[in-house]
């Protein structure tokens, strides 16, 4: 491989792993992903990953050349879509062996693709989180008031993001205003501590959490605690949030 | 009782499907998401309810079962394991934990002046955050156990082409 081609493959490689590593995915799935890739195209790599770079060195054992790129990690939406379609991806280079180029293609398409509306996500995470409301035996009064709650606070969320907003922020904002709305549950009297409890909770971080712990027990433990540091201060902003009803209310809650 | 499962089943299937969404997964996904949600959730019931286990041992055998039943799946959708079952432990965040946790801490610091209620709180809050914690890293653990027992099965699921 001539020393373009092996500066291609380590810029494409970087990009694929970066892509993986901000839209959520544990990092051994990565190394193993580009790893095989590498394979497939007959270059060795060595990478370290990082909290927010990742450090990458693709190399052809028989010329002896190497190539490096450093590269930030970017915060992109979680993506179990990239996920699953960028790890098919790997696996179809390593079966088919095809060209650089033709791995570019598709990586390209499947980064393209068009997302899931927002409207569609506003509408099903209101209903789970109703659904949720009722699963902690909530009045179904109080599932109406949860759904209301939590369509404004993802839709808080949603325009707040768009603005590029601090994430804390954004956390701190939506759950205040979700759990705001849950407290018209007061006025009826209906289970009003679960309601305002579950109108927050679909600002839980479950999946930094669950990868936080899966890369710790697979030892890299550095980018697992820094997941789970991640996700502690946003739970922590979720309780600043919600606390601003529960101290106007505290009377009235017990 | 019977009822009782399946309505438990279907309203953690609908939350986990919802809270799934956040997280982009692919459409071919759905299905098997909210399956892996309302089985898990519909055991972990089951077993508080019916067989008198605490939340926390409930909490690890259902999510174990998550585990076990996305290797499946996850060969049937290609989707990677943790595309699956991270969904479909969402519903069991012990989320009425948490807030009973917040809520203490929101007393406590208004009954600083009364030794006895103040005692009170911080043992609320010690407590739930106890539970909290816990179910949350059993949750973990035990969904992710099949990714350590399996691991050349769990790294497969996206590969067209299976070798024998």
């Amino acid at each position: 491989m001539t020393t373009e081609e092996l500066k291609e493959t380590a810029e494409f490689i970087s990009e694929y792993a970066t892509c993986l590593l901000g839209s959520g995915v544990h990092t051994s799935r990565v190394l193993r992903n580009s790893t095989r890739i590498c394979d497939a195209l007959g270059v060795g790599i060595q990478m370290t990953t990082l909290s927010k770079t990742i450090v990458i060195t693709v190399f052809d054992a028989h010329e002896g050349t190497s190539h490096t790129e450093v590269l930030s990690i970017p915060a992109l939406p979680i993506s179990f879509e990239y996920n699953a379609d960028l790890s098919e991806l790997s696996w179809d280079v390593y079966d088919n062996r095809m060209p650089l180029r033709e791995i570019k293609e598709r990586y390209r398409e499947i980064v393209s693709r068009p997302k899931m509306s927002r409207y569609m996500i506003l509408l099903l995470v209101g209903l789970a989180n109703g659904a949720f409301c009722r699963l902690f035996n909530g009045a179904w009064g109080a599932v109406v008031i949860v759904v209301l709650a939590t369509w404004l606070g993802v839709f808080v969320r949603q325009e707040m993001q768009k603005r590029k907003v601090n994430h804390f922020i954004v956390f701190i904002v939506s759950a205040f205003v979700a759990s705001m709305f849950a407290s018209l549950s007061l006025i009826p009297g209906w289970t009003p501590n679960t309601a305002i409890g579950t109108s927050v909770l679909f600002l839980i971080p479950g999946v930094p959490l669950i990868n936080g712990i899966i890369d710790i027990i697979d030892g890299h433990t550095l980018t697992g605690v820094s997941r789970l540091i991640n996700a502690m201060l946003l739970i922590i902003c979720v309780a600043v949030g919600l606390s601003v009803p529960l101290l106007l209310f505290v009377k009235n809650l017990l | 009782m019977i009822t009782d499962i399946i309505v438990d089943g279907l309203l953690a299937a609908v939350a986990a499907i919802g809270f799934g969404s956040f997280s982009y997964p692919p459409r071919r996904a759905f299905k098997y998401i909210g399956l892996l949600g309302a089985v898990g959730h519909a055991l972990r019931y089951t077993l508080m309810a019916h067989a008198g286990l605490d939340i926390a041992t409930s909490s690890f055998c259902a999510s174990l079962c998550i585990g076990f039943l996305a290797l499946l799946f996850g060969r049937m959708s290609r989707c990677p394991l943790t595309v699956l079952y991270i969904p479909a432990l969402l519903p069991m965040i012990p989320g009425m934990y948490a807030y009973r946790s917040v809520f203490a801490l929101v007393k406590l610091m208004q009954s600083l002046n009364d030794y006895a209620m103040s005692e009170k709180y911080i043992n609320l809050f010690i407590v739930n955050m106890t539970v909290a914690v816990s179910v949350i890293f059993l949750l973990a653990v035990g969904a992710t156990l099949v990714l350590f027992l399996f691991p050349n099965k769990a790294y497969t699921m996206t590969r067209r082409r299976q070798v024998a």
